[in-house]
């Protein structure tokens, strides 16, 4: 079954045409790796899943459900790590993550935190107010309320910037622990080697043209774009 | 009960940030405090005039003081891009309206109650006997300045000449609001019988009622544009 559908997806921004009938289908349990230079659309594409942009044309499905017309249940369905961090200064790492699940209607108990912070590794940050977190940390915190969360379609966009070594292992690791259960993973990312542990499928886009290719070809290949 | 939760959290988060920062509520306060000290050099009146003048001096120091607080309520939902994560929230939009609205409503009220013994102390007020009905008006009051304001504030956020664009939106709307709260207060100050100015209360909860219900409208449209 298809999590991720687009259909001839168009976007512009005042007078520049970022995507012109773009394409793409993810499959479920799949972890897809959106590549291509900057300004290719990638985050663009990334967002119009997300329902944070409104394409000018095409349509799109995520999990058979119309991203134009059921946007609720769309986003039932979706959890998106993008470049902001999403946090508040002032409230703890613990009370960062308690409100931004419990506004998505769900209190996970203190156990099931500790536990989701432990594993991307900064359970004994729990009490540390979020604006002396650095941007690692805060990339990590979002992958926890990602793991709490559990969605069913993953959208990272960069997802190892600002990440350690320690850091990106991290999120192979949780990447692979969501295609496991069937989760989709849908990123953008620049590092192929990094990339290449957890993809299934590659895409490169580029001038709006979306080139699919293995993995293997990826690693291979001397230059994607 | 998700949306009373969700208003729930969004207050909580809100009044708990504001209480660890409280960037807002020192701004405000010594902005009030600066009205309330001019007015009291410049004026040096017999009771009888104070108590005439009274409610328009309150009002221009609470009206003033509301424009510097709610103007940044959303200040705090742009810096991390947390209003994104309110709009890919699969929850009822409106919701977030109210929790931001609960949260300044409850927070503009603590300050006018901070105030109110400055008023007293600088002007020789006797209130403690009007103090009810007092407490009543301004509560009636600052619910509609609120509901406008927070409405507001999340349609000037995100540009640029926010600052100018606020006062300029809420202020000719905010008209009834100050006519009403103005001739409660001079009401209540003179001690005359609640039943003489009830009706000015009525007029303010009327327009309390339809500034909530137009702004949790019109909010789902701000934020998923």
């Amino acid at each position: 079954m298809n999590a991720i559908r687009g259909i001839a997806l168009s976007k512009s921004f005042q007078h520049y045409q970022v995507l012109k009938e773009v394409s793409i289908e993810v499959m479920q349990g799949e972890c897809y790796a959106l590549f291509g230079p900057n300004g290719a659309g990638k985050t663009t594409l990334l967002r119009i899943f997300a329902t944070l942009h409104r394409p000018n044309s095409g349509t799109f499905e995520i999990m058979g459900m119309d991203g134009k017309r059921e946007r609720t249940k769309v986003r039932e369905a979706i959890f998106m790590i993008g470049h902001g961090s999403y946090l508040y200064d002032d409230l703890s790492v613990k009370e960062n993550i308690q409100f931004a699940i419990g506004i998505r209607g769900w209190n996970p108990s203190d156990a099931e935190i500790k536990k989701a912070l432990d594993q991307v590794g900064i359970g004994r940050f729990a009490r540390l107010r979020s604006r002396y977190l650095s941007a690692g940390m805060k990339k990590r915190l979002s992958i926890a309320k990602a793991l709490l969360i559990r969605p069913k379609v993953l959208f990272l966009d960069e997802g190892y910037a600002s990440l350690d070594e320690k850091g990106v292992g991290m999120m192979n690791e949780c990447i692979r622990e969501f295609t496991e259960a069937g989760a989709t993973v849908l990123m953008t990312t620049h590092n192929r080697a990094v990339t290449a542990e957890v993809a299934h499928r590659v895409g490169v886009l580029t001038r709006s043209v979306l080139t699919e290719m293995t993995v293997n070809e990826m690693v291979e290949a001397d230059a994607l774009f | 009960m998700h949306f009373f939760r969700l208003i729930r959290w969004i207050a909580w988060k809100d009044l708990l940030s504001e209480y660890r920062n409280r960037e807002n509520v020192s701004s405000m306060f010594f902005f009030a405090l600066n009205v309330i000290l001019i007015f009291s050099f410049s004026f040096s009146l017999d009771p009888d005039t104070i108590k005439e003048i009274m409610p328009g001096i309150i009002w221009v120091a609470f009206g003033f003081t509301a424009i510097i607080g709610l103007g940044k309520s959303f200040l705090i939902e742009v810096n991390n891009d947390c209003m994104e994560y309110f709009q890919t929230l699969p929850g009822p939009k409106g919701a977030i309206y109210l929790g931001k609205f609960l949260g300044n409503f409850l927070f503009m009220l603590m300050v006018e109650i901070i105030l109110f013994p400055l008023f007293v102390l600088f002007f020789n007020l006797s209130i403690l006997d009007q103090a009810l009905p007092l407490l009543l008006v301004s509560s009636v009051a600052t619910f509609g300045l609120s509901a406008l304001g927070t409405l507001f504030s999340a349609l000037t956020v995100q540009i640029r000449a926010r600052e100018v664009m606020f006062p300029i939106l809420l202020l000719p709307l905010s008209v009834p609001i100050f006519i009403g709260a103005v001739e409660a207060t001079r009401g209540a100050l003179s001690g005359d019988p609640f039943s003489m100015y009830s009706h000015w209360i009525e007029l303010l909860t009327v327009f309390d009622v339809i500034f909530v219900v137009v702004s949790f409208w019109i909010f789902e449209f701000i934020l998923d544009y």
